[in-house]
């Protein structure tokens, strides 16, 4: 099945299925994939915390780095995937140009991410994050194989 | 330089109806009344029929159903539906897929709703008085890409060897162009009579650095708009090749902490408008 993560959304799917995600600015777009189980699932998370509007995080905790990626996690987990098999991969982050500190949410979901991994002892096996070119994530579940294409090009995660 | 086709291209643009045009007029007349604007509505029920389905967009948060021109500026006031007036007429525009900036049918219209309601809700954040059509202003800042698509499209290798070169996408624009997407809205906008401080919001949107002043109106829009980008709506071949200026968020005061909150709520009430009038 074709699967399309919007802006705050997640998906989870198995061999057959091909989920994308399009148009990562700030954002952060995150695969994590069982090669084994050939499960995995694509989070497309737009802010680094939860805390800033937990309304909203309540009600769609994929908005946010820090409840999104658990919960991506989680539902694996629920289906059988196993930690130590996991290829966790991140993509997006970006940010406008110039020195603007202001405008640096991309980095502030990165390091967010990066925080919950290194907590839970997790490592990206690949990432592909900053500048400031739009993204678009595509994640075989059959292969497992994610390829970024944005700024002109496509090439494998 | 493509100016002189550029700008005449301006023209070929379909304007806005008759009834939109009064309308407008309607804006910047403090006693413009109601039946005033039913009046101007009566003759294009097309109009009258969009402005309905957006008032009726959860954004507004009136619980009850608006069936008539006249509930709604009842309900929702009568600088509301003009502005109502004005996005159901721009929607024709700003719907369909713009080539060059690679935006599908609908994305241009859902980022200028996303802007126009990240502007309004960074206004509620900071508290500060930018202008009450500041809605129209966010809404209306990039209709220039309308008109200049084509001509991205076709000097697509000029633009892309300047952004090389660390140009802006809009500074690109106007190395290969000879004018950005900012400059041709204002004059596509001054020409459907548009109120002047929208106009200059407009022209404006990606260069406050070099306005002749600053407006605060101008401020949020341009601090909007690079908002909505990095939540990705409306990114398109752009991206994030645009740079917020340091001196616009010290002016208004601007932290992460007010940008996030904003987006967090942008992205659902934009999908909301831009559904309401989905075909
Ligand atoms: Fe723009
Ligand atoms: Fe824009």
């Amino acid at each position: 099945m074709h699967l399309t993560v919007t802006v705050g959304d997640m998906k989870t799917g198995a061999a057959g299925d091909h989920i994308v995600t399009h148009a990562l600015g700030s954002c952060l777009g995150l695969v994590v994939y069982d090669p084994v189980l050939k499960i995995g699932g694509l989070l497309h998370a737009m802010l680094p915390l939860s805390s800033i509007n937990p309304e909203k995080a309540q009600a769609n905790p994929a908005m946010f780095v820090d409840t999104g990626v658990p919960l991506l996690f989680r539902t694996l987990y629920e289906q059988g995937a196993l930690k130590s098999r996991l290829q966790v991969k991140a993509a997006g982050c970006g940010a406008p140009m110039g020195r603007n500190e202001v405008f640096k949410i991309g980095e502030r979901n990165y390091t967010v991410l990066k925080k919950l991994l290194w907590k839970n002892n997790i490592l990206l096996a690949a990432e592909d994050v900053g500048g400031n070119h739009s993204r678009t994530l595509h994640f075989d579940l059959e292969t497992g194989e994610v390829v970024v294409a944005g700024n002109g090009g496509r090439r494998p995660l | 330089m493509r100016l002189d086709e550029i700008l005449r291209s301006v023209d070929t643009l379909p304007a806005m109806g008759g009834a939109a045009l009064q309308v407008l007029a309607l804006i910047e007349d403090s006693r413009a009344s109601a039946s005033q604007i039913e009046a101007a509505l009566r003759q294009d029920p097309g109009i009258t029929g969009n402005l309905l389905r957006l008032a009726n967009s959860a954004y507004f948060g009136i619980p009850a159903r608006i069936g008539s021109v006249r509930q709604a500026v009842s309900l929702l006031g009568l600088r509301r539906v003009t502005q109502m007036v004005v996005a159901a007429c721009a929607a024709a525009v700003l719907q369909r897929p713009v080539e060059g900036y690679d935006l599908p049918a609908g994305e241009l219209w859902r980022h200028s709703l996303a802007v126009s309601v990240a502007a309004e809700g960074l206004v509620g954040e900071i508290g500060i008085g930018a202008g009450e059509e500041i809605f129209t202003a966010a809404l209306l800042h990039d209709v220039g890409k309308v008109v200049l698509g084509r001509f991205v499209r076709e000097e697509l290798a000029r633009i892309e060897a300047a952004l090389a070169r660390g140009l802006t996408f809009e500074q690109a624009e106007t190395a290969a162009l000879g004018v950005d997407h900012a400059s041709v809205g204002a004059e596509l906008l001054s020409r459907w009579a548009i109120p002047a401080d929208i106009v200059f919001a407009v022209r404006w949107h990606h260069d406050p650095d070099r306005a002749p002043a600053s407006h605060p109106m101008l401020d949020v829009v341009h601090v909007a708009n690079v908002l909505c980008r990095m939540i990705g709506i409306g990114l398109g071949r752009e991206g994030l090749q645009t740079e917020p200026s340091i001196s616009v968020s010290r002016r208004l005061g601007v932290g992460t902490g007010h940008l996030e909150r904003v987006a967090s709520r942008t992205l659902q009430w934009a999908n909301d408008l831009a559904q309401a009038l989905a075909a």
